[in-house]
């Protein structure tokens, strides 16, 4: 039985949030940007795209292409509530549902959509059921796969909604550019390009020697997406994760030993943190440094045991920096736990664990009773701010679900 | 005046998760909510945020309800 699946996808998410928020932007250029003095567009609405706003850009850059831009603060409780109350009107049409990013879901509705009146009514109740509640609007693709929904919706926004089916796939793929597809990045259009591959139609025809040979293992990949097919399953429940990490661009570069040692820490506490409430222990930390030039290095140490506490994380990064020669200024810092394993709760026979474990317990009980930071650790005490940007892959349960606090700021123009 | 003051507020609790803010009192003054542009929730450990963005036909104010303290208060003003 050929496969249905919707892919919901937000327009311009967070503009469309803020311009619903406050009536004075509607219809206006709207640029996201982060709260940090370094930061860039994070998205923006319409109405800024017919400028050539792009995100990634710098403010000074945006309003160089647009100097009506209206700069808004992101408010990541706004985005990340809408996304959990969106979720809830997903599962009204099935329970198969993945949280792809904060603002793209996949539905699987080939079971229960003749419930709804098809797969197009489902469309139709999803975009009308955000509209109501949120006053926003998203665009649904429908198609045999979720590589065929997800180009389908791309290709529809903004508040588009269409049906491709199996039959159709062939005509739609012809003459569309191979970028289009979701996963072919500029890179590999290069390559493709090489081999005089442009278009779908060209790379669904393409032998496979020939991808295999100029792209190993993926050239089957590509192939089958060139011909629309697609086989991956949504991911309903979520996996565990490989890592749980967490950087931080700081506000100013910094050389100060001490500061960087006061950051890590606090990068260190947010990793444990994570891994205690989501009951893993990992053995390997990575400590993530980039200097102002942008180039970026990761050096990785495997612990002698599994751990999830806090200062086995910083002692382990501290080490690791003691390891580098800092060739200039840091930009970034970032700390990551990996080779994780389900905590079994092991009781440690070691008087000093059992008392860091105790410590561990009443710190993470109280910030979960009273809020993220309100007891932690003096050594970062001086520390004026935490991060707060929202990582895309956010979703509103599991391992992803981090809490992001805000920073209150007024709208700049 | 000032924006983080607690206030008086009338509001009509309706189906799940819709609190709907109609008048409210700041420092003595009466504000006719006219429009409620947005809604969303936050944690502050266990303590549940009501945030709505209420206008009042000349300025946007962002009014909270802490489930916690069951307190209202003005977080934000933009006139």
């Amino acid at each position: 039985m050929s496969r249905i699946i919707l892919c919901v996808d937000m327009d311009a998410f967070f503009a469309s949030v803020e311009q619903q928020v406050n009536p004075r932007l509607r219809g206006k250029p709207v640029a996201v940007i982060g709260s940090s003095n370094r930061t860039v567009i994070v998205t923006r609405s319409y109405e800024a795209r017919k400028f050539g706003v792009k995100t990634g850009m710098t403010v000074g850059e945006a309003k160089r292409l647009c100097p009506g831009l209206v700069f808004v603060v992101g408010d990541n409780e706004k985005y990340t509530h809408t996304c959990a109350e969106l979720e809830k009107i997903h599962c009204r049409f099935t329970p198969e549902v993945e949280i792809y990013s904060v603002d793209e879901a996949f539905l699987d509705v080939t079971t229960t959509h003749h419930l709804f009146g098809g797969p197009g009514s489902i469309g139709c109740a999803v975009k009308a059921a955000v509209k109501e509640q949120f006053g926003i609007n998203c665009t649904v693709g429908i198609g045999p796969n979720i590589l065929i929904a997800k180009l389908v919706s791309d290709i529809s926004k903004p508040d588009g909604l269409r049906w491709v089916r199996d039959d159709e796939v062939p005509a739609l793929l012809e003459d569309l550019p191979v970028e289009e597809l979701w996963g072919i990045a500029s890179g590999t259009r290069r390559r493709l390009e090489a081999l005089g591959i442009r278009t779908c139609g060209e790379l669904g025809r393409a032998p496979v020697s020939l991808l295999r040979n100029k792209f190993g293992i993926i050239g089957e990949t590509l192939k089958l997406m060139g011909l629309g097919l697609c086989n991956r399953s949504l991911l309903v429940r979520p996996e565990d994760p490989k890592s749980i990490g967490h950087s931080w661009t700081l506000p100013q570069d910094v050389s100060d030993r001490k500061r960087i040692e006061a950051y890590l820490l606090q990068l260190s506490e947010m990793v444990g943190r994570r891994a205690r409430k989501y009951r893993f222990i990992g053995r390997r930390v990575t400590l993530t440094i980039r200097y102002p030039d942008f180039e970026t290095f990761a050096k990785q140490a495997t612990l002698p045991q599994h751990t999830n506490a806090t200062h086995d994380i910083y002692e382990s990064v501290l080490q690791t920096l003691d390891s580098i020669r800092l060739k200039d200024r840091v930009r970034l810092l970032g700390v990551s736990l990996s080779e994780l394993v389900r905590d079994p709760d092991q009781m440690s026979l070691v008087r000093d664990k059992v008392r860091e474990q105790a410590l561990h317990s009443a710190m993470d009980a109280i910030n979960d009773r009273f809020g993220d930071f309100k007891i932690t650790w003096g050594a970062y005490l001086s520390q004026i701010e935490v991060p707060s940007v929202i990582a895309p892959a956010w979703k509103p349960s599991g391992v992803r679900n981090v809490h992001i606090r805000n920073k209150r700021q007024h709208v700049k123009t | 005046m000032h924006v983080g003051d607690t206030i008086s507020v009338i509001a009509s609790f309706g189906v799940p998760y819709r609190i709907r803010p109609v008048r409210f009192r700041w420092s003595g003054r009466l504000f006719e909510v006219k429009e409620v542009t947005y809604t969303w929730r936050a944690r502050e450990g266990q303590r549940e945020i009501y945030h709505f963005s209420v206008s009042d036909g000349r300025a946007l104010y962002e009014l909270t309800f802490d489930t916690g303290s069951l307190l209202w208060t003005v977080e934000n003003l933009e006139a």
